[in-house]
């Protein structure tokens, strides 16, 4: 699956998770998930159950990060990655 | 401990002031009083009394007149030293006829005029009616235990403990005012003086208004402070015991049985381990219980209550019935919630005055005045973060913090950047913006009326602009204190679910920890005192292990909290019907707060159990609590059958009032 394959799931997902109430926000893939305010803390795990139920994707802990959770483009971009490379067991 | 009401004209209305119109006030707010009422009339001013009877159950009749009628009051609370002001007054020549803690407003009245509240340990909010100078003086206590409500119309002054009993009156009309909306959904509770009603106000806690010739002047009598010198006495234990003890023994003070609300927790602990020592019968202790493990705490309830020998009673809480009251409760508060925290404390009143207690003492203060709420730590460790913002290492103290929240969910740096990106270290606000933060979520779901309603408004600006001048100057951990009990002890803790959830049943709270001379003590001592590297309550844990056991004293705070969504949403996400009418979109649209569209993605999210997250959680209960509001006070309004004049304990007319001495 490519990147932009993943990006536009995820952008599906967004939308309707944190996003419906706000129909005329217009979501930039480099948006910060956090600071615009899009999801909190708990979104995160919404985020991490979704990568993990649709692409089979699991981040170590040391993996939740900013840089590779923080926008729908670094998302994307880490899974795309993690997709790429064997999953350790 | 009751209800009031009133009216102040600026002209005589051509006779007394009618009966039947301060008979439906009072009526509506019949159940914080139960035991009796009574009205004072006369041509421009008239008040309304119902009563729970606490102290001088014979002769505590209100209204109350002074020797020659001339001062005439009506109260809700309790003034805890008034034994010691009773004496002190009599020396000065005054002659009481009751030996009720409500005499002494009349006879301090006319001996000190305003400053009569200066001399006062208590809760009080209360009325007084001057008939040499024709004004009316209204006053509530320091911290805001009680309320009092009031609107003016056409140079006509409402009071009353309630907002309903202004409605009753027929003459102040329901609206609601989008900015107080507006309040309650950025600090969790309307600020005073304004209310979620349109024209109507509250007055705030340390200060009196004086009515007189149809105008209104407000001033504060007693401002929070935590300047000056701060130091540790040596004799710091000495010190707080005889405070707590001072507290506690005059809040056992009453003519019928003291009973006691145990969380499980320290703060309650203490005031019912003081209590217990003082009761002259086991005492009565009232706890809460949850089915759901993560708010439950019976175990530590049981623990203290046996070291205590106490008669213990526990009300079981589940979902099914938090959303059974929640139409009662909003009736109650006259607002809107974000929590339904307020529910099972509303269903714990009622069970305490099902076992005959009416009054009850309560840890409620103590978080407040010794650091204990974990909003405190946060400040101290977002600050020591943000002086090193490259710092990996630092924000992993919120990990410690909040230890229940990274144990089960991997939230990584997500987590802890949460805290750091909500408002910057120079904001006077800053330790309220990531609370402030949350709570704004839920204006993303205005409709256009009530974004219209609210357009130019900034609650956060105003707050700002309302601190008082040394603000600034105050340790940022005190600042966050002072605005913890401006915005929410206050308006929310003391009120939605305090006063109103036990006046509902005539049940009365006390609050040893907010005596205001403990509070000043408390305010004086350094921040390290009381928050020592993570360690909340500080000095009250070391004075505490007098009064409770040892694992009470060492255990650390555990929020109090219900079930939110999961209240209203069952299996397979069904919902009761009252709920399914209040968020269809055709009633979200019609009453205008909210986005129909938007409520329905939220319910449906809710429906199929997905939203679990804090924002979802308030918005739901919010934009629910509000419909139900609404309906309550806006739409369904139903006529107040007045209280009938010839059950009153006491009528008094004008001038021909003065009861024989």
């Amino acid at each position: 699956m490519t990147e932009s394959e993943i990006l536009a799931r995820l952008r599906v997902f967004l939308q309707e998770t944190f996003l419906y109430m706000k129909p005329d926000y217009v979501l930039s893939d480099d948006d910060s998930l956090l600071k615009k305010g899009i999801v909190d803390s708990m979104g995160v795990m919404d985020v991490l159950g979704f990568i993990g139920e649709t692409f089979g994707v699991v981040p170590a802990d040391d993996e939740v990060t900013e840089a590779n959770l923080g926008t729908p483009r670094a998302i994307a971009r880490f899974v795309a990655g993690k997709l790429r490379a064997p999953q350790k067991t | 401990m009751c209800g009031i009401a009133g009216i102040a004209r600026r002209d005589p209305d051509g006779g007394e002031l009618q009966l039947d119109t301060l008979a439906r006030m009072a009526a509506a707010i019949r159940h914080r009083g139960p035991d009796g009422y009574g009205f004072y009339t006369s041509p421009r001013v008239g008040f309304g009394h119902v009563r729970l009877s606490i102290i001088d159950l014979a002769g505590g009749a209100q209204p109350l007149t002074n020797e020659d009628g001339q001062v005439v009051v009506t109260f809700n609370g309790e003034i805890f030293n008034y034994r010691e002001l009773m004496r002190e007054l009599e020396a000065l020549g005054h002659r009481f006829r009751t030996v009720s803690d409500t005499e002494v407003l009349v006879h301090g009245w006319e001996e000190w005029g305003p400053a009569l509240l200066d001399r006062l340990i208590g809760q009080f909010a209360f009325a007084i009616h001057d008939r040499r100078t024709e004004s009316v003086f209204l006053a509530r206590d320091r911290f805001g235990v009680r309320p009092l409500f009031y609107a003016q119309r056409n140079q006509t002054l409402y009071f009353g403990s309630e907002v309903k009993a202004l409605f009753a009156s027929g003459e102040v009309e329901p609206a609601p005012d989008p900015l107080g909306l507006d309040e309650v959904f950025t600090f969790w509770a309307v600020r005073p003086p304004r209310t979620a009603f349109a024209g109507v106000s509250q007055l705030e806690p340390g200060c009196w208004a004086l009515w007189q010739d149809g105008t209104l002047r407000i001033q504060r009598w007693y401002q929070l402070d935590y300047s000056g010198r701060q130091d540790e006495p040596r004799d710091v234990l000495e010190q707080l015991d005889a405070l707590m003890q001072s507290s506690v023994d005059l809040r056992m003070r009453a003519d019928v049985p003291v009973g006691g609300y145990l969380s499980g927790g320290l703060d309650s602990s203490i005031t019912c381990g003081l209590a217990a020592a003082r009761s002259p019968y086991a005492l009565r202790t009232f706890s809460v219980t949850f089915a759901d493990p993560r708010f439950d705490e019976s175990r530590y309830q049981r623990e203290v209550a046996a070291a205590l020998g106490s008669e213990h009673a526990v009300q079981p809480i589940d979902v099914g019935e938090i959303a059974a009251a929640f139409p009662d409760v909003i009736r109650h508060t006259e607002t809107p919630l974000l929590r339904t925290a307020p529910v099972p404390m509303y269903l714990l009143a009622k069970l305490t005055r099902e076992r005959g207690i009416t009054v009850v003492l309560t840890g409620e203060g103590s978080d407040e005045l010794f650091l204990g709420y974990d909003l405190f730590k946060e400040v101290a460790v977002r600050r020591f973060c943000l002086r090193q913002p490259d710092s990996r290492v630092r924000p992993r103290l919120f990990d410690r913090l909040y230890p229940y929240m990274v144990e089960n969910q991997r939230l990584g740096d997500f987590w802890r950047q949460f805290f750091l990106t909500a408002g910057s270290a120079d904001d006077p606000l800053f330790s309220h913006m990531p609370r402030f933060q949350l709570a704004g979520h839920i204006k993303l779901f205005y409709g256009e009326r009530q974004r219209a309603g609210t357009a130019g408004h900034d609650a956060l600006a105003e707050l700002r602009s309302s601190l008082p001048a040394a603000f600034a100057t105050w340790a940022p951990e005190h600042q966050a204190a002072y605005l913890e009990m401006t915005t929410l002890l206050s308006p929310y803790l003391l009120s939605s679910q305090g006063d109103r959830m036990g006046m509902a049943f005539g049940v009365e709270g006390r609050f040893p920890f907010l005596d205001h001379r403990l509070y000043e003590f408390a305010a004086r001592l350094p921040v390290r005192s009381k928050l020592r590297g993570l360690e909340e309550k500080h000095v009250l844990r070391r004075w505490a292990k007098r009064v409770v056991p040892p694992n009470v004293v060492a255990r650390h705070k555990q929020p109090y909290r219900a079930p939110d969504a999961a209240s209203f949403f069952g299996g397979g996400g069904s919902s009761p019907g009252w709920v399914d009418d209040l968020l269809a979109p055709a009633a979200v649209a019609e009453a205008g707060y909210f986005s129909a569209n938007a409520v329905a993605g939220l319910v449906k999210r809710c429906r199929a159990g997905q939203a679990v997250g804090v924002r979802e959680n308030q918005t739901l209960v919010a934009i629910l609590s509000t419909q139900m509001w609404h309906q309550t006070f806006l739409e369904a309004r139903r006529p107040v059958a007045p209280l009938a004049l010839d059950s009153a304990d006491v009528v008094l007319e004008g001038a021909a009032a003065v009861p024989s001495v």
